[in-house]
């Protein structure tokens, strides 16, 4: 009789191991998901499926990207997003004032956060459960050291967090894919996986009760097809303004200088996001004029267009 | 498909690979190298053709790609393909679909056949661009064969099957293939595909037209007008449709031998002793065939059953499906609103109608609408629905929304801050005169910091890229006009950045209409508002300006409708921002990129060098339409941009419509740093290829002349900031650069002689 070899330590009751990633777009969840798919599937011989959510894909926005791996004769048949994951990814943590993100997160569960935080300290700051496994690892840190994107340093701490997936196997899939495209990429970006792998630091985080399990909530709007304007208008326009956007910034933001500000309002004629905020006051000769009051941090993405624009160097680029 | 896995010896080679279905559709067509593919992108069909593209870049086949200006567009061009003789493939969604559709009934009436691929997609309005069946469902009666994928795997082997089908003696039709979007066209899975592109040669064999138009010995005549005779070519169609039921199968068959991959009309899951049944279709089949397998555990006699091929329709295969199920619920992603179900579950009706031992009941569920996931505990739910009726012997619920919300009642939606009075948006900043001699317009005010009075229309929260240009840009003409402004934009980032339900950065009102169509939009709605105004229903002295707003696609796409609008004079604002290609989709080439630009549709590669053809010049298009103002403005000269916004709105109150033409910086898509967009445009201006003039009753006056200022900079110092157009620096770019030099060269001079010459 053959006896099965089995790959995958742990499944659920689908016979799937799941992977869920927290990311905004730009930071290459979409390509760690799609490297350790293929990893999975080319490499270990699993079978896999990798997808992301989809919308708009502005840059900047925040985007999910899940995998689900099976033992390779197991089919798999599950379309809908990892609600319960076996493995959390969190490529930024500034995205959690907006995003559930420890949705489904039981004892027993591992979560990869990059932050330069502590493990103890995002425990509590993200109100992780307890019997998971955390391991962090700065990989913003090592990505602007090794001039790559975070993906793929987040991808070495998954190869330490997963025992089934091997380090050469992403090695190897990383190599194929970065030759095609950009062979220039590739050493640069196995330094960085090699680091994540390296330089993660794991902690088990003791079963004591102290943050509940979030369970999945599902589709639950205010305005349903009871109370909302039929035709699907919106009645109460411009309330983006309650939309926090300062997790679309990418490590940079811009800062004032009053004394070097000439209040030309050069920066407000370039900025796509509307957060130079002016005020109407009197000048010297106590005429009625504009003046630069502050900028609206909420909302600033970070392009930095009002200092590139700024004939005063009253705007500069500070790192957040 | 059922998994059943046929002697190994006998089929073909294949490899795995991980692919999404859009690269499994591409993959499939690359092999079967069709001669021609038309094709307008539209999401989430948008890679089919975009990895067609870079697999010819690549030197991977030969199939010549035509970017249409519309799908009405490219499903004339493959109507026209078809009809020289050729293979033909097209990808399409949504209202992309529905955008063709009077096309279809002509492909398959003239018996042309051709593959279409659906990714499917609800359709609008409101706009959505995630999974549902509202788009095949219009296909249904189109004469179409139409097959259903419900993984990347089918959706490559119905791709290849389908050329064997349309093709077949006594079929010759069109035949659609259609898989759901984004949970198919996006998701990632293990497939197999043939190793040698001889073995998919091979199956699908040569490509014998009946008839051409392209054959001088045979001359004939192709779509002549019929009367009374009509009936007769739909009565071929029928036995077409008929000849295919006996077809498919066949095929099927001989595909299995190569594969290992048995296909059906329909298939049964463990139906076998069901009482309850779910009818579903697509990717939605798994999820189901997943909650049956849970609900069996529990000892609950429940099946599931799908279908391969809608068209034409498998009356036997259903009836013998359900023959023995006592309650069947039929799930569909899609209403025909008013029949009390979807139109699967209104065909499935009448098929059991037509057996008589079938004692069937039938629960009709809408589910899924708009791209709402579908989880396995929606498929239990409706199981159990059916299974309640099975037991109970009655259907307590005909007819349900599933996963609709009610909503939160007491929830009353807040302003976030007070909507912009008419006060506020009049601060009097800017002022135009007209000399009542001359009737030259000045225009007064227009300083920077005086402007950033003006309340931004457009609130702070909106969803566009860091960086994106098109809100200082589109701010710089709003800058300019006082008073209150509704605004109509097309689809596009533009449009997609501003309203995502329930939020809208709009604080003034809005209104979007799909991008073929906007400008006529806006000419209903001035000549409604205009007609009011006449009947008294509307003060007369009320002044609003009617500010439409598209990108350079929705502008090749709705050119139609825009010279229809400027032939006709509306009083109204038209801008276009343009960002050299279809970003909103992610990068595909729009008729203004310029030649030799790499997109996702025109990559480069060792057999592709970008974009093939020279840039639109819209601006002097709308010129040729005679209206009284036409402007070119760019936000680096942002004071310049505000001037002839506002010189716009008393034109357009006056006289009647303004083209403005932006150049606007996307950072994303251009490959270029997000700070610098002001500085690319800046280049772009100095290089003379995109110029900023106005032309005013026929008059061209140039309004800032980089040449005079001495200023001017070779193309290639804007080329070469931006990571799209980096290569044309490169010497295997020389002759692309040089002819792009040429035509932007040419294009200034016509235009100084133009400024220099009031007959021009």
């Amino acid at each position: 009789m053959e006896t099965e070899t089995k790959v995958l330590s742990k499944t659920n009751e689908f016979g799937t191991y799941e992977i869920r990633m927290e990311s905004i777009g730009g930071q290459g969840a979409n390509l760690a998901g799609k490297l350790l798919a293929e990893a999975g599937i080319m490499e270990i011989g699993l079978n896999g499926v990798n997808f992301a959510s989809y919308g708009s894909e502005k840059k900047g926005t925040p985007v999910k990207s899940f995998i689900r791996f099976a033992e390779s004769d197991k089919e798999i048949r599950l379309n809908s997003p990892v609600v319960e994951p076996h493995l959390l990814v969190i490529f930024t943590t500034v995205i959690a004032k907006n995003v559930p993100l420890l949705t489904g997160v039981k004892p027993g569960c591992m979560v990869i956060v990059n932050t330069t935080e502590t493990p103890e300290a995002v425990r509590d700051m993200l109100k992780i459960p307890g019997g998971t496994t955390i391991y962090t690892v700065d990989a913003m840190g090592i990505a602007v050291q090794e001039r790559v994107r975070i993906n793929t340093t987040i991808l070495g701490a998954v190869a330490r967090a997963v025992d089934f997936m091997t380090r050469a196997a992403l090695e190897e899939t990383m190599r194929k894919t970065f030759t095609k495209k950009y062979p220039k990429l590739v050493e640069p970006n196995i330094k960085a996986f090699n680091r994540g792998y390296e330089e993660a630091v794991k902690y088990d985080v003791p079963d004591d009760g102290k943050y509940p399990v979030q369970h999945f909530q599902g589709f639950k709007p205010k305005l349903g097809w009871k109370n909302a304007p039929i035709g699907g208008a919106i009645v109460n326009p411009g309330n983006t303004v309650l939309n926090d956007l300062s997790a679309s910034r990418s490590g940079f933001k811009p800062v004032w200088n009053e004394e070097l500000c000439i209040n030309c309002g050069a920066c407000d004629s370039t900025c796509p996001d509307q957060c130079i905020i002016f005020r109407r006051d009197k000048d010297d000769k106590g005429k009625e004029r504009q003046f630069f009051d502050h900028i609206d941090y909420k909302h600033c993405k970070g392009c930095l267009r009002c200092v590139e624009v700024c004939p005063k160097d009253a705007l500069t680029a500070e790192r957040e | 498909m059922t998994t059943e896995t046929l002697d190994k010896q006998q089929t073909a080679e294949q490899k795995t690979v991980v692919l999404n279905g859009n690269e499994m559709a591409a993959t499939a067509a690359s092999q079967i190298n069709y001669h021609v593919m038309g094709y307008f992108p539209i999401t989430p069909s948008t890679a089919i053709p975009e990895e067609i593209d870079l697999k010819k870049a690549a030197g991977e086949h030969q199939i010549h790609m035509i970017a249409a200006d519309g799908e009405h567009g490219a499903a004339g061009i493959c109507f026209g393909a078809a009809a020289a003789g050729g293979r033909v493939i097209n990808a399409t969604a949504s209202n992309g679909l529905l955008y063709s559709i009077e096309q279809l009934p002509v492909q398959s009436g003239t018996r042309l056949p051709m593959v279409l691929n659906i990714a499917n997609r609800a359709v609008s309005g409101p706009l959505n661009i995630k999974c549902d069946h509202s788009d095949i469902v219009y296909a249904l009666s189109a004469g179409w064969i139409i097959l259903m994928g419900k993984d990347p795997q089918e959706v490559y082997d119905l791709n290849l099957m389908a050329v064997r089908i349309g093709e077949a003696e006594g079929v010759r039709l069109p035949v659609i293939v259609s898989f759901d979007g984004f949970v198919t066209s996006h998701q990632k899975r293990r497939s197999l595909i043939f190793n040698d592109v001889k073995t998919v040669q091979d199956f699908v064999g040569e490509f014998t037209p009946k008839i051409t138009v392209v054959d001088p010995a045979n001359p004939v005549t192709l779509g002549p007008y019929m009367n009374d005779d009509l009936i007769n070519n739909r009565k071929q169609q029928s036995m077409a449709m008929d000849r295919a039921r006996e077809v498919i199968p066949k095929i099927f068959d001989e595909y299995a031998k190569i594969s290992g991959r048995q296909f059906s009309m329909v298939q049964a899951y463990r139906m076998e002793d069901a009482e309850a049944a779910l009818f579903i279709l697509n990717s939605s089949t798994s999820t189901a065939r997943e909650a049956v397998d849970a609900m069996r555990k529990e000892g609950k006699k429940v099946g599931v059953v799908s279908a391969s091929v809608i068209r034409p329709f498998p009356i036997k295969e259903i009836q013998e499906a359900f023959k023995n199920c006592k309650a069947i619920c039929i799930a569909d992603r899609q209403d025909t609103y008013g029949t009390g179900g979807g139109a699967m579950s209104m065909e499935i009706k009448a098929a059991l109608k037509e057996d008589p031992d079938n004692k069937s009941l039938v629960l009709s569920r809408i589910y899924g609408l708009g791209g709402l996931e579908f989880y396995i505990e929606d498929a239990m739910e409706m199981l159990n629905d059916a299974l309640d009726a099975s037991t109970s012997g009655k259907v307590n619920v005909p007819f349900e929304y599933v996963g609709a919300y009610e909503g939160d009642e007491s929830y009353v939606p807040e302003f976030a801050e007070p909507p912009l009075t008419v006060e506020d948006v009049t601060p009097n900043i800017i002022t135009t005169e007209r000399d009542p001699e001359t009737g030259e317009i000045k225009v007064k005010g227009a300083i920077t910091r005086e402007l950033t009075r003006m309340p931004k229309r457009i609130a702070p929260g909106h969803g566009a890229c860091p960086g994106c240009g098109i809100v200082p840009s589109i701010n710089a003409v709003m800058r300019g006009l006082e008073g209150p402004v509704v605004v109509l934009f097309h689809t596009g980032c533009g449009m997609i950045i501003g309203s995502g339900y329930p939020f809208s950065a709009h604080r003034t009102t809005y209104i979007h209409n799909l991008f073929q169509n906007g400008a006529a939009t806006m000419a209903g709605i001035v000549e409604m508002y205009k007609e009011r105004q006449r009947r008294g229903e509307i003060p007369r002295d009320q002044d609003i300006t009617f500010l439409m707003v598209t990108g350079d696609g929705g502008n090749d796409i709705g050119m139609g409708p825009t010279i229809g609008s400027a032939l006709r004079n509306h009083n109204m604002i038209f801008i276009e921002y343009d960002n050299e290609g279809y970003m909103n989709t992610g990068h595909q080439l729009s008729f203004s990129t310029p030649l030799g630009h790499a997109t996702s549709t025109s990559h480069i590669g060792p057999a592709q060098k970008g974009k093939s053809t020279q840039h639109k010049d819209t601006a002097q298009i709308m010129a040729a339409c005679h209206i009284p103002y036409v402007f070119t403005g760019a936000e680096c000269n942002h004071v310049d941009l505000t001037k002839k916004a506002a010189k716009a709105q008393l034109i357009a109150r006056e006289e009647g419509f303004v083209y403005g033409k932006l150049l606007s910086a996307c950072p994303l898509n251009w490959r270029s740093n997000e700070s610098k967009g002001r500085e690319i445009i800046q280049a772009a201006v100095d290089s003379c290829f995109f110029p900023l003039y106005e032309i005013e009753h026929g008059i061209t006056k140039i309004t800032y002349d980089p040449e005079a200022k001495g200023k001017r900079v070779p193309v290639l110092d804007w080329l070469k900031q931006m990571g799209k157009t980096k290569h044309m620096g490169k010497p295997d770019y020389e002759a692309e650069l040089k002819s792009f030099e040429k035509e932007v060269e040419r294009r200034w001079r016509r235009l100084k002689a133009m400024a220099e010459n009031p007959l021009l």
